[in-house]
């Protein structure tokens, strides 16, 4: 698995489509079971807000890793500001959280963009 | 040592600093300072998973949501505090419900700055090693309220202060931690 993370419009879309020559779905209006045998997937965030306001998400990120695990995914970091009011923002920005951070640890490549330039931190 | 952790929300910045000091943690007193005010069913469960998290690892804990002070901590003790942006919202909010008419002045906010600040530096005096984690919640275009802009502004300042002083700066992205001094 590998991921391509960053901050809002900071290039992490465009840095993954020129480094990977790949067929990419688009976590906003995908269909939810698309993720598993797909590619890549842009816009991972939306794709988790989008399961999360369909039910739960506990076991999503094992089952993920277990059933598509050279998945290369793009996600929006998010959780960065203060603690949103709105409870279903607090959950999703948690949620991104604990699930970016089990899929990192089973990823052998992550790389963060910030203003188009590409880190690679694991 | 002083080692300053930060990170977004979910990030895995707990787990990390509580690896880190099992890492340092060699002979002494091991203290975890918790800050977050048991408010209702969601932090009740936040300070669950946060309490079985470090269940087993020997932490002698301590509730701390205001006046950061080291006279519950004894001498050469290996403490980690979590987190100062829980400590600073507790002392902001209390001062604004306390002095609404004042709160908003330079010097009131600079002087809780300094106060906070100042319990930092007696932990760091009498710590072995001290880990502190804090927050990133700078990074959001939306317009706050005054209240909730003098909050980060005073967690931003407490932030620098205690990263000046840090041996070492630590940003866990995603349970990877990034270097940061």
């Amino acid at each position: 698995m590998k991921m391509i993370i960053g901050g809002a419009y900071q290039g992490q879309t465009q840095w993954a489509q020129e480094q990977y020559n790949i067929e990419w779905i688009d976590g906003a209006d995908c269909l939810f079971q698309e993720i598993y045998t797909c590619q890549g997937i842009l816009n991972f965030h939306l794709y988790i807000k989008r399961i999360l306001q369909a039910g739960e998400a506990t076991e999503f990120a094992k089952e993920l890793i277990e059933r598509n695990p050279d998945l290369i995914l793009v996600s929006n970091e998010v959780g960065y500001g203060l603690v949103p009011i709105d409870g279903f923002e607090r959950n999703f920005r948690e949620a991104v959280g604990r699930i970016c951070t089990e899929l990192a640890s089973a990823s052998d490549e992550v790389v963060r963009v910030v203003m188009g330039i590409g880190t690679r931190i694991k | 040592m002083f080692h300053v952790i930060t990170g977004g929300s979910g990030s895995g910045k707990s787990a990390y600093a509580e690896d880190c000091m099992m890492d340092y943690h060699k002979v002494g007193p091991l203290f975890y300072i918790a800050t977050m005010m048991p408010f209702g069913a969601e932090m009740e469960r936040k300070i669950e998973r946060h309490r079985k998290m470090r269940a087993g690892k020997g932490f002698h804990t301590i509730e701390c949501f205001y006046d950061l002070k080291s006279d519950t901590v004894s001498e050469k003790s290996y403490i980690l505090l979590e987190c100062m942006s829980n400590l600073v919202a507790n002392e902001w909010f209390r001062c604004v419900s306390e002095q609404p008419d004042t709160c908003f002045e330079k010097k009131t906010i600079d002087s809780l700055i300094e106060k906070i600040w100042v319990g930092v530096e007696e932990l760091l005096e009498v710590s072995e090693n001290l880990i502190v984690v804090t927050n990133e919640v700078f990074s959001e275009g939306e317009e706050n309220t005054m209240e909730m802009e003098c909050y980060k502004q005073i967690l931003a300042s407490v932030n620098r202060k205690m990263a000046a002083a840090a041996d070492q700066v630590t940003e866990v992205v995603y349970g990877i931690p990034v270097k940061i001094k």
